[in-house]
This record gives structure tokens, C-alpha cells and sequence, in this order.
């Protein structure tokens, strides 16, 4: 009885899906009959039929989560990613912690921004609301077919084996249980934008007004992009165990890429709905956020970079992403050629030192990180193919390369919100900025002098940050909290907030890598390392080593208890850190599994200084996305 | 507003050149080599059998008083540029600096052409 | 006329970016063991397994046209794997083997050697594995084939297997 229900849900799904696929079909078929016979199209029926598809494609995905609830291991991808003995949670995420359900996930959220777009755009004129439809179905249509014909979740494996190869231990975590949906909501999200573009464009109505309507669209996948880069960077602090939260690692990278294009884009459509400027520009960045969403999901699926991210992966599979990636650039672009030209030329000026003006300057510089980030990311893949070396691009040379661009960042993000809409108004203003100056290199001395720290680039970081920082007080104080962009105000409080913290974290954070005997202990600069006891603890899936550390700097005292976890099935190793809170800064060990523990075990002690400051960061950026999305109207007054 | 450009570029590139050598000489040469056995882990967050052979190398070479560029040669003969985070400059690698510079000077010229300075 | 250029050009950018990255697919990214090949051997002395008092260094030049190193430990389980084909070439086609025992403890090395045969010319020990990084090594079992001019001219990571036993042989004859 049980197995046939089991069995039963799997049939289901694989039938949701097929049918999926022949309604999403039907949708620009639909469409198109309409357009070529210049008949009034049944908006209510089209858009139920995308509507139907939506439905179709989430019961699939639920039922492929019932299929690892149950462990149906019938299915090939339930069989490779799940077991038995898995708690229920790491059941339910294993569903996408591999590349077929995680397909399924990328197109359900495609279909999910259509299925919101139809839903949220009651006031939206019929044409330009059926198009961008039109295209998402047809974006949905295309990943359905590579879902299908690639990489089936359902696929059946004979015979039926009765238990499963179990989900890569690094993966069984809460936290990464959570990044990838919002990681997609984030850049899959940035599908809808785009098909609003080539709607826009297609039916003319490519315009300031399209700007208002757009906006909501990037805010709302942007805040998830925001926070899913955020739970990412969070879970690779404490569970990698290497002390750090940002790697520069080819996989963060990937996301990092949308990001920034979707941030220029943020400000860009601004320019275009106020001073109805900069449609061209603005048409490409949100082309590009689209192309290097999917961009990025190419480089972590084809396995083409390596990475600590490893995820199962198919070069063939990659092969197919980077046709349908260059089939929907190309198309965008000539759709945007040919349809560009229409509405007038981008030759108009922009005053210097005026609104439009620092946002432009803001895209310059956007632009050149995004370059950085692109470079540095796929130059080994350039390398390898021409010259046949590998290299590696490793943290020093995006900081060497972003920081002064941070710095000069963090100036305009102060400067830029006083300025003007279409006049130079700086004379007004000057007075104000070289307050805040005068009060922000007073406070990058007393922070000096505090922390007994002389050094150009620790003086600019924490210089430029706090002057961001005070402008935005200075500002909320002189409007007396009324008409505030409270978006804007948040993300940017956020940013300069982060590089405050990031400074301080770069230059006072501590680390020893070293081996300790039990009973023994080890001394670095001021702290000292106490290897105190140790002990092991079976559970369902693994068996855990645990170490009792004590950690003694001056006064404070604090104890850690870090573990190794050896798991079943497969049979892999996992460090598991143990961290401690002291203040905004952390305490933090990391064990290395040792063949042989009566020899010392090797630990990785991190001081990790104001770490708590940029979680907090990642916080108010992220709701400052989300303010953006929700506050949007009121702006109109700024 | 060229001149105040080539002033920019000219503190940036200084600036990139002072940035970051404040750490501990080990500590910093450990961070730049990667641990060629573990997942894209740096030597110095690792403990592996391979990293840790490698560092007493290091070690060895450093109480030698050999320089960081000797060391990373020696490496680099063995290993090939893979090993280090930090890829060299020469004619294969120039790209990766001269792309973002070029972004840089384009993109000026660009913003240039559409500033007007008419005073409002 | 002027958009059919553009598209053109774009149709161009697309395709030369559909070429990097699909031999990107194919390349190699990663790591590339090869970098010693077709270089000088370094400058390495050992201490023999039998009588640590002994130390000898890896020729540099030499007398036959080819020689082999090995670099293996009692403790791995694919250099138990590999020691038969290792046994035919040291034994029956009488090549110059020079065994580098990896991190090892000395004894078992030695009882490794007497329960599977001996197949070494020479058996140095490296026992902290700096020899083996002197020779580009990553770890064991590795396998690297030295010219008459001390000039690296194979070099093979991981156990030997049949293949790898025939490249070796086509590349001593």
C-alpha cells in the first residue's frame, strides 16, 4: 500500500509536468495566433492558461517533495540525493540540493513572477501586460524543455533500490536549506523584468511611465538576491570553517554578478522615470541582469570553475545553458536594435554635479566592479582555452583592485542623494558636505587613536563609511523625518555600515592555525588556546567527535566546543565550528579531523572582530530592498 | 576635469599598491597559496597532511631569509601559477588589469561627452 | 542599413562567446600536474630505508636511458594496488626503480616491501615529505619517468594501472 502511494506521486508529478509543458506552449501560441491574424486576443483565458501552467508546474514540484518525504527511491535523483535515516528537514531541502529539483525550483520561480506579475498588474494597460506574459511563458517553455529532456526530476531508476546514496553532509544544514530558493527568487526574479523590456519595446510604450511600472519588478528580486547573497556569505562562515565570509570564491562571484548590474539598474530607471533620460542604457543593464543571472547559473552548473560550492554537474548540461543563454541575448538585443531607434537618441546632456549626474557616475563606477568581477572570474576559463594554463584569481586581486572604488563609492552614495533633478545645486549644499567631512575625520581620529591603529587604507575605509553614515543621520535629522526614502536611506545606512565593519573586521581580526595535544594548550599574541577535553556522540546519520576548548583573552574567558562529524551515508567528514559571541566580535574554532587524536588535533582559531556589524548590514541593506519595494510610490516627492 | 581623472587614476594605483601589507609576512604568504589537495582552500586555512608539509617548507625558506618572490618561484616551478592566489604579471595575465582599466578610461570618455558644465 | 551592422556584430560577440565557453567546458581549469614535466629533476638526496646512516642522490645524469621514481607509503591502499605492476617493471624488465617512501613509518615500510616483494633499486625515505615537494609532488602514490639528461619526461599521479603500464613501456623502448 505505502509503495504504491509512493509510486503514485512520482507518476503524478512526472504528468503535472508534461502537461505543464504543453499548456506553457499554448500560451504564446496563443499569442501569436492573435497577433498574426490582428484579432483581439481573450486576455482573461491567456491569462488563466499561463495561470494553469503555473499550477501545473508547483504541483510537480510538490509532488517531487512528497517523492523525498517518502524516499521513493524509484526516482533516479531521490535515490542519489536521499536516504532513509535523513531527518524529515534535510528530506524536504534535498529536493533541491541537487541540479534536477533545483531545475524544477528555477522554473517554478519563473513561473511563480508571471503568476505575481498577472495578479499585481490589475491597472496595467492589456497590451504591454499579454506581451510580457508572452515572453515569460516563453522563457518558462524554454527551461521547461531543457528540464525535460536534460535533466528530468522524475526519471526512474529499475530496479527500484531500497535505500539511498544520502545528500553531501556539507550540504545538511539549515541555512543552505534556505539559500538557494531565495538566491533564485532573487535572479530568476529578474526574468519578469526582462520580458517587461521586450514587451515595452515591442509594443512601444517603452517609457518614462514603463520606469514606474519596472521598478517594483527590480526591487523585489533584488532584496531577494540581497538576502539570499547574505544567508550565503552567513552559512559559509560557519560552516566551511575558515573564519571568513566572503571568499571570493567563482560561485559567489556568480551571484555577485547580477547584483551589481541590478543595482546600476535600480538607480538607472530612476534617471529614466524623473529626468526621462537614459532608456537606452537603462534597456541594456536590465538585458545584461537577466543574461548574467542565467550567466552564473551556467558557470555553477556546468562544473566548468572550480569551486567549494561542488555540485553535481554535467558538462553536457552546460552546454545546453550556454545555447539557450546566447539564444535570449542574441534575441533580446535585436529586438532591442531594432525597436531602440524609435524612441529617440540618448544624446541628451546630463548638468554636472546634478542628480542624473552622480548616478551616472555611480553606473561608471558600478559598471568598472562588475568588470573586475567578471574578469577576474572566468579569465582562468579564457586562459585555459587559449594557452592551455590554469591560474588562480584569488582574494587579493579583487581587494586590491575594489577597494579605492569602494572608497570613492561611499562618497558619492553621501553626496549624490542632496544634489538636484536636472540643475547644480552643489553651491547650496557645499557648506553641508564639508561639515560632515570635518566631523567624519574627527571621528576617524578618535577611532584611531581608540584603536591604536595608523594606516592609509584602515583611515580612508573607516574615513568614507562613517561620512556615509553621518550624511544619512544628517539628512534624516534635517527633514525631520518626514518624506524620507526610508529605501534608500536603509540600504545606503546598510553599505556604509558594511565597509565600516569590513574595515575593522580586515584589520583587527586575529587568526592561528596550529595543534594542540589534549590537555595542552597554545599561546598567539594575547590569547590563549586550551585544549581541554574530548569526547564522541553517535547519532542518526553520523558520529560526532567533540573538542572542549577554552579561549582566555586577557580577562575574558570564553569556551568552545567545535566538532568533527564523520557522516554515514556517503561516508564524508564535516567540520562543525563553534563560535562565540563577545561583544559584536566573535570567538570561533574550527577541529580538523585527525587519524589520530592522541597525537594533537589540529585547530583553526579565527578572532573575528565586529563580525555581528555586517550580518547587521546584510540586514538593513536587505530591508531597505524591501522598503524600496513597498515605499515606491511616496518617492515622487523627492 | 582630464587632469583631476589622471590624479584619480594615479592615487588609485597607488593606493592599490599600499593596500594590505600591514599582516604578519607568514600569515600573508600562507593566505596566497593555495592548498593544492583540499577544495580552494588557501594553506593557511588548512591542515592537511600536503598544506602542512608545504608550510614547514615555506618556514624554512623564510628563516633562510629567502625572499617571498624566491619562495613563490620555487612553488611555481613545481606547481604552476594554480598554486598561487595572487596570479603573477606577465604578458599571459596583463588583461586581467588592463580590461578594468580600459573600462575605466572608456567609461570616462563617455561620461565626459555627456556632462555639460552650464552653470543653472 | 545601420542596425543590420549592429546585428551583425551582435550575432558575432554571441557566437565567439558560445566558442570560449564551450571548450571552456572541455578545458582543464583546474589543476595541471604536468608542470614538471619535460624539467630538469631537482637536486634530491635521500637516506635509504635499510640503513639511515646511507644517503644517496637522485642521479642526474646517468648510464641507462631511463629510469623510474615512485613515490608510495605501507599506508596507502592504492600503492598496495599498483606494487605488481611495479613488481614486473623493476623485475622482470629490470628497470632502475627508485622507491621515495612517503610519511611512513619505517618498519611497516620494510614488511610492506618483505610480504610484496622488493621491486626498488634504491628505497630512500622522506619522512616529512619535503623530497617529495622538491619533486612537485602531491602526494601518493606518484610515478615519474627520468631521462638520461636528469630530464623529467612522464609523470603520473595516482596508482599505475595497465594503461599507464604500457605508456611507460612504449616510453622506455
Amino acid at each position: 500500500m505505502e509503495i504504491g502511494r509512493q509510486h503514485m506521486a512520482s507518476d503524478f508529478g512526472l504528468v503535472s509536468l508534461v502537461l505543464a509543458l504543453m499548456i506553457t506552449a499554448l500560451v504564446p501560441l496563443l499569442f501569436l495566433k492573435h497577433a498574426a491574424f490582428k484579432t483581439e486576443l481573450n486576455y482573461n483565458s491567456f491569462y488563466f492558461f499561463f495561470k494553469i501552467s503555473f499550477f501545473l508546474i508547483l504541483s510537480a514540484f510538490i509532488f517531487l517533495v512528497i517523492s523525498f518525504v517518502f524516499s521513493d527511491f524509484s526516482i533516479l535523483a531521490v535515490y542519489e540525493n536521499s536516504h532513509i535515516d535523513k531527518p524529515l528537514f534535510y528530506k524536504i531541502s534535498g529536493t533541491w540540493g541537487n541540479h534536477e529539483g533545483s531545475m524544477l525550483l528555477f522554473i517554478l520561480v519563473i513561473s511563480l513572477y508571471g503568476f505575481l506579475f498577472i495578479l499585481f498588474s490589475k491597472n496595467l494597460n492589456e497590451s504591454l501586460k499579454s506581451t510580457t506574459v508572452f515572453f515569460q511563458s516563453i522563457i518558462q517553455l524554454i527551461f521547461l524543455f531543457f528540464l525535460i529532456f536534460t535533466s528530468n526530476p522524475f526519471e526512474k531508476i529499475i530496479p527500484v533500490p531500497n535505500q539511498g546514496l544520502g545528500l553531501n553532509p556539507i550540504l545538511q544544514d539549515p541555512l543552505l536549506a534556505a539559500h538557494p530558493p531565495f538566491l533564485y527568487l532573487g535572479y530568476v526574479g529578474f526574468s519578469l523584468l526582462f520580458s517587461l523590456l521586450l514587451a515595452g519595446l515591442i509594443t512601444n510604450q517603452y517609457s518614462a511611465n514603463w520606469a514606474s511600472i519596472a521598478k517594483r519588478w527590480i526591487f523585489l528580486p533584488w532584496t531577494f538576491l540581497t538576502f539570499g547573497i547574505a544567508l550565503g556569505s552567513f552559512w559559509a562562515y560557519y560552516e566551511l570553517g575558515w573564519g571568513g565570509y566572503w571568499f571570493w570564491d567563482p560561485v559567489e562571484n556568480a551571484s555577485l554578478m547580477p547584483w551589481i548590474a541590478s543595482t546600476a539598474l535600480i538607480h538607472s530607471i530612476l534617471v529614466m522615470e524623473k529626468a526621462k533620460k537614459l532608456f537606452n542604457w537603462t534597456a541594456i543593464l536590465a538585458i545584461l541582469t537577466f543574461v548574467l543571472s542565467l550567466f552564473g547559473t551556467f558557470l555553477v552548473r556546468s562544473g566548468i570553475l572550480n569551486s567549494v560550492h561542488a555540485f553535481a554537474n554535467d558538462p553536457r548540461r552546460g552546454f545546453f545553458i550556454l545555447i539557450i543563454i546566447s539564444a535570449l541575448t542574441f534575441a533580446a538585443f535585436v529586438i532591442f536594435i531594432l525597436k531602440s531607434s524609435r524612441q529617440g537618441k540618448d544624446n541628451a546632456s546630463y548638468i554636472f554635479l546634478s542628480r542624473e549626474f552622480s548616478i551616472l557616475v555611480n553606473n561608471y563606477l558600478l559598471i568598472f566592479a562588475l568588470t573586475v568581477v567578471i574578469i577576474g572570474t572566468t579569465y582562468p576559463i579564457l586562459l585555459s582555452v587559449f594557452a592551455g594554463e590554469s591560474i588562480s584569481i584569488g582574494p587579493k586581486y579583487y581587494n586590491t583592485i575594489l577597494a579605492p572604488f569602494v572608497f570613492v563609492f561611499l562618497i558619492l552614495m553621501a553626496i549624490g542623494p542632496y544634489l538636484k533633478w536636472g540643475k547644480n545645486f552643489f553651491s547650496v549644499v557645499r557648506f553641508k558636505f564639508i561639515n560632515i567631512l570635518l566631523v567624519s575625520i574627527f571621528l576617524t581620529a578618535i577611532i584611531s587613536f581608540i584603536l591604536q591603529k595608523q594606516d592609509i587604507v584602515f583611515w580612508l575605509g573607516i574615513a568614507c563609511s562613517v561620512y556615509l553614515i553621518i550624511s544619512i543621520i544628517y539628512e534624516t535629522y534635517y527633514l525631520k523625518f518626514t518624506n524620507l526614502n526610508y529605501g534608500r536611506l536603509f540600504s545606503h545606512a546598510g553599505f556604509g555600515l558594511l565597509i565600516f565593519s569590513i574595515t575593522l573586521n580586515y584589520f583587527f581580526s586575529k587568526e592561528f592555525t596550529t595543534k594542540i595535544p589534549l590537555g595542552g594548550s597554545a599561546n598567539y599574541q594575547d590569547f590563549k588556546i586550551t585544549f581541554v577535553n574530548s569526547f564522541s556522540q553517535k547519532q542518526k546519520n553520523y558520529e560526532e567527535l567533540f573538542g572542549y576548548y577554552e579561549v582566555e583573552k586577557g580577562s575574558t574567558k570564553v569556551s568552545l566546543k567545535p566538532s568533527i562529524r564523520k557522516y554515514n551515508q556517503p561516508e564524508q567528514f564535516t567540520s562543525e565550528t563553534s563560535i562565540k559571541n563577545q561583544w559584536l566580535s566573535d570567538f570561533y574554532i574550527a577541529m580538523d579531523y585527525s587519524k589520530d587524536p592522541s597525537n594533537g588535533i589540529g585547530v583553526r582559531f579565527y578572532f573575528n572582530y565586529f563580525i555581528g556589524l555586517i550580518w547587521f548590514s546584510f540586514v538593513l541593506i536587505t530591508l531597505g530592498g524591501f522598503l524600496g519595494f513597498i515605499q515606491r510610490k511616496n518617492e515622487k516627492s523627492n | 576635469m582630464r587632469f583631476l581623472f589622471c590624479i584619480f587614476l594615479f592615487i588609485y594605483f597607488l593606493s592599490t599598491q599600499l593596500a594590505f601589507s600591514s599582516l604578519d609576512r607568514e600569515i600573508e604568504i600562507y593566505k596566497n597559496i593555495r592548498c593544492l589537495v583540499c577544495q580552494g582552500q588557501s594553506l593557511n586555512d588548512s591542515n592537511s597532511d600536503f598544506a602542512n608539509d608545504l608550510k614547514k617548507i615555506i618556514k624554512t625558506k623564510l628563516d633562510n631569509n629567502e625572499t617571498d618572490k624566491q619562495i613563490y618561484k620555487y612553488l611555481v616551478e613545481r606547481y604552476g601559477d594554480w598554486i598561487l592566489f595572487d596570479p603573477p604579471i606577465k604578458t599571459k595575465t596583463m588583461f586581467l588589469w588592463l580590461i578594468p582599466l580600459l573600462t575605466l578610461i572608456i567609461g570616462f570618455y563617455i561620461l565626459r561627452k555627456k556632462i555639460s558644465f552650464s552653470k543653472d | 542599413m545601420k542596425n543590420q551592422i549592429k546585428i551583425v556584430i551582435l550575432g558575432l560577440l554571441v557566437s565567439i562567446f558560445i566558442f570560449i565557453f564551450y571548450f571552456g567546458l572541455g578545458s582543464n581549469t583546474k589543476n595541471n600536474p604536468q608542470v614538471m614535466v619535460f624539467k630538469k629533476l631537482p637536486a634530491i638526496e635521500l637516506r635509504s630505508l635499510y640503513d639511515n646512516n646511507i644517503k644517496i642522490s637522485l642521479p642526474r645524469l646517468n648510464q641507462e636511458k631511463f629510469y623510474i621514481i615512485n613515490i608510495w607509503a605501507s599506508w596507502c591502499t592504492p600503492c598496495r594496488d599498483e606494487h605488481p605492476l611495479l613488481m614486473k617493471l623493476g623485475i622482470e624488465k629490470k628497470i632502475k626503480i627508485f622507491g621515495i617512501n612517503y610519511k611512513d613509518n619505517q618498519a611497516s615500510a620494510r614488511s610492506f616491501l618483505k610480504d610484496l616483494g622488493n621491486p626498488f633499486y634504491y628505497v630512500g625515505i622522506d619522512p616529512d615529505g619535503t623530497n617529495s615537494i622538491e619533486l612537485g609532488a602531491y602526494g601518493v602514490p606518484e610515478t615519474y619517468i627520468i631521462d638520461s639528461k636528469g630530464i623529467i619526461v612522464l609523470k603520473h599521479v595516482g596508482p599505475l594501472n595497465n594503461d599507464v603500464y604500457k605508456k611507460i613501456l612504449t616510453k622506455i623502448e
